[in-house]
């Protein structure tokens, strides 16, 4: 560090490379390379994806397909039921949010306003749920649910995340937020619980509850372990378990077609991404700090 | 009068737990029940060739410990975490640490690309993967082969499937941690290096005595979720290796799935879901009290 | 009490919300018009291929030939989930009428008492047009049958004509015989390129083939005999040995669905897998191949894979009879012959191969009769209860051999071993 300060480095005064530390220009090679690295395998997986079968196979690899073509996702969708996986996607991810809003919003109200034995026990209880999701405990969890006799449907897959340590965490931090001042004049104007949190708790936590909801949705959207243990057939399963599904068979992996797949399955949420991009970013990084 | 102030009283205290209720149930049937219920069924041996549960006290636990692949499991396992967390947290950081100087638009074009894996299931990561590492066709190989490193086996091979899981799972995760310290990173207030910069710290102090210290506390809580998230790693072992070449890619998770669900064996099943929960616990109380006491220090 | 009600409310809401998307629930045979037989039908698909339309046509001509039935085709993955489905189901008490599973669950089937005989159906005459060799994995210990065999295939040999030519050889002369394969493959391996690949995944399947060919057996499930360990098994594997650690023409481990590509990219030139890829390498090689038996050792030799089709355990005595006739069905020399042609699989039925479509098509893709010729050589897969825990045992055998690890006997030693101790109870 010294040799900063008495800039005893001649070199450091010559022109270019003033102006590569003015640019940063080291920062953004090493930036760019790495953005790069990220980048390729998913450019190449839609490459890929446009090819005929027999393009795959060139010596070198051919970025840009020539001939470019769509019939390998024709060919998925004739294969498999892509677009009703779609719909149980959509159904299972918005039916787990829908519950987790209310289960989440009504936990966080009384961790965060309300004064009663054992809050703190209980709020260790819930937070412990964040250290043992399902994965870890399948095998009873699938036991619970081949008892209540929902295997193979779309509920079995949203029921074990119906509550949410996690969220139940936001948004208490964000309830804590909201001024005392507000609950009293709620109280005085005769809002009491459950007004109180739809009309002020509710809109003021807003950014909180798109930050979850955002979470939330990506999470079960990428579940798929869970899934593949309670679904068996394609009339409820969902995008993952489709794309899974597609390798396991029995001869061999057709590229041009394993590309398409994930393609279209990932497509949903990455398009929405990248129009959104800022807000989701938000989300994960506002939801990061609080935790 | 007197009947009045009961009745508010005892509303007053089973209200809370009313509205804690939905949750409760939700997580004694999921989270804690199951928990239990590990426990007892790991008593049992059940399985497709006997399916009336019959008492064995602690046999499932004497079979799963002499079972000949059990500690490759779990060095698995551990070679997955320890290998996969450090590595991720280490690119996430210093990407954060860049990301966090003034780059003009660039800056978001980056952010993008490197959160974008976030955005995709594990699952598709893992079919990305599949054909990224296949050793005839592969990218990888051939981008090895122009520098000059021979080609691998990857998936095929005994020594490089690990690996390769493990570099997906890198590839997958650490734009997502990027984003969590860099969150940490932007509420640390300019006038800490504005204050440093005039007493001539350079770079790396300013990392080191700044930057790491205060990004503690708000991280240490998603790195700990990210660790144990990825002691279950699952997804990438059933689409990428099935746990071969030789179990040399079996970890517990999949190793516990095979059990229920492929040999039927649910008391063995539960019993390494025991020992596995207990692992768990274990690591995290430990994990915990230390990064505590270190960020008490720091702070 | 408002805010107690509210939240019971809520609570309501949110689990109809839930409870209103049930997804279907197998159980609508239970219900239906008065006089109308439903049957549930789970099958898997091995072959990639748009089968599940193809299922569902036959489904479809069957209903209509029977106003009286219907038959629900479920489509249920791979051949995993659908053992999984049917284990749910029969413990459940409620087994599908009528189910595909992987020829070796057999005697997993028979341990969960999950499925019902089918002597009382099957006539000799019947049975007398099935290639005896898949009818191995539809009889139990006492001879009684328990599934008909539908989709069924073997593993053949392809190689690539080309880089025969290349290397000098003729390229219309495929190994006979170990020692060929080994000679073949040192001269085609070159860098970059495999000699030969033993594809991995259902390696235990085709190492079955290997053990035949040398004139011996792994599991006998008639006689409860498991000899994973004998000298004929070690030298099998020695052989494998001698192709991926002494000659290095083989790499020591691959899988199954990427084996095919490989060959396809000219990345191995001879490649043992499953009669039922024929199609995909047909429609995806830029080069000639040929097809033919696996080379031999003491003789040729090879095994069946596939599924069978299974009547649960309990269902109704009409729906018994209904599903016999929906097995029947399946099993005419027409529809598996068409079936063998929509899929890639062996037809089941001998005389298929007189029809004359068929014929006519096997004149057109001789490579496509290589399979059904191996059939004289070819004997039942093996099976025993717990066979996926088996499986594992050894495949994890081969897998240590062939990476240098384990000397093959050891591994095998190892194997037999862990075997007996699973099998203790049911071993005599």
């Amino acid at each position: 560090m010294k040799s900063d300060q008495n800039d005893s480095a001649s070199w450091r005064h010559l022109p270019v490379v003033t102006f590569l530390r003015k640019k940063k220009v080291f920062l953004h090679l090493i930036l760019m390379a790495v953005a790069a690295i990220t980048i390729v395998p998913y450019v190449w997986a839609l490459s890929t994806s446009l090819k005929t079968r027999a393009a795959v196979f060139t010596p070198e690899p051919q970025w840009i397909p020539n001939p470019m073509v769509l019939v390998n996702y024709m060919e998925v969708f004739s294969m498999a039921p892509f677009g009703l996986y779609l719909i149980n996607t959509i159904i299972v991810v918005l039916g787990v949010l829908a519950v987790q809003i209310f289960t989440v919003t009504t936990a966080a109200y009384a961790f965060s306003r309300l004064t009663f034995r054992g809050s703190n026990l209980l709020f260790v209880f819930f937070i412990i749920q964040m250290m043992l999701p399902v994965h870890a405990i399948i095998v009873p969890n699938y036991l619970t649910v081949r008892h209540l006799g929902v295997l193979n449907t779309r509920l079995a897959m949203m029921l074990p995340f119906f509550a949410s340590g996690y969220g139940t965490f936001l948004l208490r931090q964000a309830f804590r937020q909201v001024p005392r001042d507000f609950e009293d004049a709620a109280v005085i104007d005769g809002c009491s619980g459950p007004v109180f949190i739809v009309r002020i708790l509710m809109p003021m936590a807003k950014p909180t509850f798109v930050a979850f909801g955002l979470i939330s949705i990506v999470t079960h959207w990428n579940d798929f372990f869970w899934p593949l243990v309670v679904t068996d057939t394609p009339s409820v399963r969902t995008l993952t378990l489709g794309l899974a599904m597609f390798v396991q068979q029995e001869s061999g992996a057709d590229w041009t077609l394993l590309m398409a797949a994930t393609i279209f399955v990932t497509a949903p949420l990455l398009v929405l991404f990248v129009v959104y991009q800022r807000k989701f970013i938000e989300s994960f990084m506002s939801a990061g700090l609080k935790g | 009068m007197k009947n009045l102030r009961i009745t508010s009283v005892f509303r007053r205290s089973y209200q809370p737990y009313l509205y804690l209720l939905p949750s409760v149930i939700f997580l004694i049937l999921f989270t804690y029940w199951p928990v239990v219920y590990s426990l007892g069924l790991s008593l049992f041996r059940q399985s497709v060739i006997s399916p009336v549960p019959v008492f064995a006290g602690f046999g499932n636990y004497r079979d799963a410990f002499q079972a000949d692949i059990f500690w490759t499991v779990v060095k698995n396992t551990l070679v997955f975490v320890v290998g996969t967390i450090p590595v991720t947290m280490v690119i996430a950081l210093m990407m954060a640490v860049l990301l966090n100087e003034n780059l003009g638009w660039l800056r978001n074009v980056y952010r993008v690309a490197m959160f974008y894996p976030t955005m995709i299931p594990m699952a598709a990561a893992a079919m990305l993967g599949v054909w990224l590492f296949n050793p005839g066709i592969g990218l990888i190989n051939y981008y090895l082969a122009r520098l000059g490193v021979p080609a691998r086996q990857w998936l095929y091979s005994m020594d490089w499937a690990l690996p390769a899981i493990m570099i997906t799972a890198i590839w997958k995760n650490f734009g997502y941690f990027m984003i969590i310290f860099l969150a940490g990173l932007q509420s640390i207030s300019n006038e800490l290096y504005e204050s440093a910069d005039m007493e001539g710290a350079g770079f790396f102090q300013k990392l080191w005595f700044i930057t790491l210290p205060l990004l503690g506390p708000t991280s240490m809580f998603v790195v700990v979720v990210g660790i144990i998230t990825s002691f279950q790693v699952f997804d990438l072992v059933y689409v990428m290796t099935q746990g071969g070449p030789a179990d040399r890619t079996n970890v517990m998770v999949y190793y516990i799935y095979q059990y229920a669900f492929r040999f039927w064996n649910i008391g063995r099943a539960a019993a390494l879901t025991v020992l596995f929960l207990v692992a768990l616990i274990g690591f995290i109380v430990i994990l915990v009290r230390s990064m505590e006491r270190k960020v008490h220090y720091e702070v | 009490m408002r805010k107690g009600a509210f939240l019971l409310v809520a609570v309501c809401v949110a689990l109809a919300l839930g409870l209103g998307s049930c997804g279907d629930r197998g159980s609508a045979r239970r219900e239906g018009e008065p006089g109308l037989v439903r049957l549930t039908f789970y099958y898997p698909v091995g072959v990639a291929g748009p089968l599940a339309r193809v299922m569902n046509t036959y489904v479809e001509e069957f209903n209509e030939l029977h106003p009286d039935i219907e038959v629900v085709p479920v489509y249920s993955g791979d051949y995993d989930p659908t053992m999984q489905k049917v284990q749910t189901a029969v413990m459940g008490g409620n087994p599908p009428d009528l189910f595909i599973v992987e020829i070796s669950e057999l005697p997993t089937l028979l341990a969960m008492n999950g499925i019902e005989p089918l002597s009382a159906y099957a006539s000799p005459e019947y049975l007398a047009d099935f290639f005896p060799a898949f009818l191995e994995n539809s009889y139990d210990e006492e001879g009684e049958l328990w599934g008909i065999p539908f989709q069924r295939s073997t593993p053949v040999f392809y190689w690539n004509k080309e880089h025969f030519a290349e290397v000098g050889l003729d390229p219309e002369r495929p190994p006979e015989t170990w020692q060929e394969v080994r000679e073949f493959a040192g001269k085609l391996n070159r860098p970059g390129r495999h000699g030969v690949t033993i594809s991995g995944g259902w390696d235990d399947w085709l190492f079955q083939g290997f053990v035949r060919q040398n004139g011996s057996e792994l599991i006998n499930y008639r006689e409860r005999r498991v000899t994973l360990n004998s000298p004929e098994a070690v030298e099998a594997l020695e052989f494998w040995v001698a192709l991926t650690q002494e000659d290095k023409v083989a790499p020591p481990h691959s899988t199954w669905a990427s084996t095919p590509p490989d060959f396809v990219a000219g990345q191995t030139s001879m490649l043992y897998h499953s009669t039922g890829v024929l199609s995909f390498l047909r429609n995806s090689a830029q080069f000639d191949f040929g097809v033919a038996f696996m080379p031999g050792n003491v003789s040729f030799g090879a095994e069946v894979g596939g599924g069978n089709i299974h009547m649960g355990r309990g269902i109704p005595e009409q729906n018994r009879r209904a599903a016999w006739k929906f097995i029947e069905f399946l099993t005419t020399p027409e529809l598996a012959a068409r079936w063998s042609r929509d899929s890639g699989y062996v037809s089941v039925r001998v005389s298929s191969y007189d029809l004359p479509d068929m014929r006519e098509y096997t004149d057109r893709y001789p490579e496509y009769l290589v399979a059904r010729n191996q059939l004289d050589y070819a004997s039942g897969k093996m099976m025993a209860p717990a066979f996926q825990e088996i499986r594992e045992f050894l495949k994890s055998a081969l897998n240590e051999s062939t990476a240098g690890n384990m000397a093959p006997r050891a591994a095998l030693d190892r194997a037999q071993r862990q075997a007996e101790n699973l099998l203790r109870e049911w071993l005599p």
